[in-house]
């Protein structure tokens, strides 16, 4: 009895069930269009978002690549859409879907005035707008600093090499081929380094930079090991002159050593200064 | 009680029709360069920004002129300016969009935009965190940023070139007008 009893009771139920969907087949609704742009090209990727204005229950969708979207078991009544797309202005438009029936809605969008552009932010055109100039400025700028950076190492070996001859050419083991070696070594440190220099002297310079930094400390050395790359080399000539003559070095000519000492002092600080961390 | 429906009804358009706008209150943005004489770090506190809320979405641009970045030596700093085509392209500008309702969440994830040295390059779902400070948001974080990204010639000091990975930190303060 029991068993026939949920037998009943079941095939009610089975048939509710069908009814309910049948007649929901019957009344459920569609709605699709076309997101377009103001040309009226299509959005795709756009956000559509299909509420009804009664339950609150929204019907999500997203425009193809064709800019079309569709929304399918809507059941008859007003509905809020809305449409979303990057760089369009969003929109929300109101509808009302009708039973059983596929309903058309296209969305045409305006350009979103919602996107922050630069021009909102108050930059002058003159930090916004490029400089082609100053580009090319810094450009050669940089490039002539590489060629100082490059040239100042090389710079480092005749004057090294300069340094450890002078052991030949003074003091009493002086020879004149000593001397000639010390004094060929230190022109070619002189010509090496007034090249180098050339390429920071001429290197275009940035109107209102001020420097900090490092660089400072790298210019200030340049005062030092400049003039003292211009005197010793005069020094060592007037020294050599007087051992040539077979008398003693003598007079101003005896601060070549220190000068030269004092000049490639600096030289290398000032290398250093720019290359290690915290110098 | 005619009285409370008139005000909600005077009310009511104004909240419904108000689209959030965000205004960058404050900020530091630094790069980071490592090459193994010199750990070098760029920073900017010159970068402005807005955010447009509508229909949930809020749009973000940051903008931040690249000669604003300082190191601490100015010869460093035009170099930088020089390879990164500073003079030709003068400005970094960044770009994202968030759900309007993550502003209350700790963490978010951004796909970034950043325009940079000419270039434009997308970053996906890069994390910041966020702190409520009153009517402010302070996000920070780090954007995963590469030298290669942007085509940028990586300068060397001694013939070494320095790191390919040269990361962003951020720490913006947001303010809702």
């Amino acid at each position: 009895m029991d068993m026939r009893r949920s037998r009943f009771l079941f095939a009610v139920l089975a048939l509710a069930i069908a009814l309910n969907v049948a007649l929901d087949a019957q009344t459920a609704a569609s709605l699709a269009g076309a997101v377009t742009s103001p040309a009226g090209s299509p959005v795709a990727g756009a956000t559509v978002s299909v509420t009804n204005t009664a339950t609150g229950h929204s019907y999500p969708a997203q425009s193809d690549a064709a800019g079309l979207y569709s929304v399918q078991g809507l059941t008859p009544g007003a509905y809020t859409v809305s449409v979303a797309a990057h760089g369009y202005a969003a929109k929300t438009v109101s509808v009302t879907v009708k039973s059983a029936e596929p309903q058309r809605l296209d969305l045409p969008l305006a350009i979103g005035a919602s996107e922050p552009e630069l021009g909102d932010l108050g930059f002058s055109p003159e930090q916004t707008q490029g400089n082609p100039e100053e580009q090319a400025r810094l450009n050669k700028r940089s490039h002539m600093l590489k060629i100082h950076q490059e040239l100042g190492l090389i710079t480092l070996a005749p004057m090294l090499a300069s340094l450890f001859s002078s052991t030949g050419a003074g003091g009493r083991h002086s020879t004149a081929s000593g001397r000639a070696l010390h004094a060929t070594l230190g022109s070619v440190t002189a010509g090496m380094y007034i090249t180098t220099a050339s390429f920071a002297i001429f290197a275009p310079k940035v109107p209102g930079t001020k420097p900090r930094g490092p660089i400072r400390f790298h210019r200030a050395m340049a005062w030092i090991h400049g003039p003292g790359m211009i005197l010793t080399p005069l020094l060592g000539g007037l020294a050599d002159e007087q051992r040539s003559q077979g008398q003693k070095v003598h007079g101003i000519a005896q601060a070549h050593g220190a000068v030269a000492i004092v000049t490639a002092a600096a030289y290398g600080l000032a290398m250093l200064s720019v290359t290690l961390k915290k110098f | 009680m005619k009285l409370l429906a008139t005000l909600l009804l005077l009310l009511a358009p104004a909240c419904l029709g108000a689209d959030a706008q965000w205004m960058l209150e404050k900020s530091t943005l630094s790069y980071h360069v490592s090459h193994p004489l010199h750990q070098i770090d760029g920073v900017s506190h010159e970068a402005r920004g807005k955010g447009v809320c509508q229909a949930g979405q809020c749009s973000f641009l940051i903008a931040v002129p690249v000669k604003s970045f300082t190191s601490g030596d100015t010869n460093r700093d035009l170099h930088m300016l020089q390879v990164v085509r500073g003079a030709q392209y003068p400005m970094v500008v960044v770009r994202f969009s968030l759900p309007e309702d993550t502003a209350s969440q700790p963490v978010i994830h951004a796909d970034l935009q950043i325009q940079f040295a000419g270039q434009t390059v997308e970053y996906k779902q890069v994390a910041f965190q966020q702190t409520a400070h009153g009517a402010g948001t302070e996000i920070t974080g780090a954007i995963p940023a590469t030298v290669s990204d942007f085509k940028i010639d990586p300068p060397s000091l001694l013939a070494v070139p320095i790191k390919n990975e040269i990361p962003i930190k951020v720490d913006v303060t947001w303010r809702k007008m």
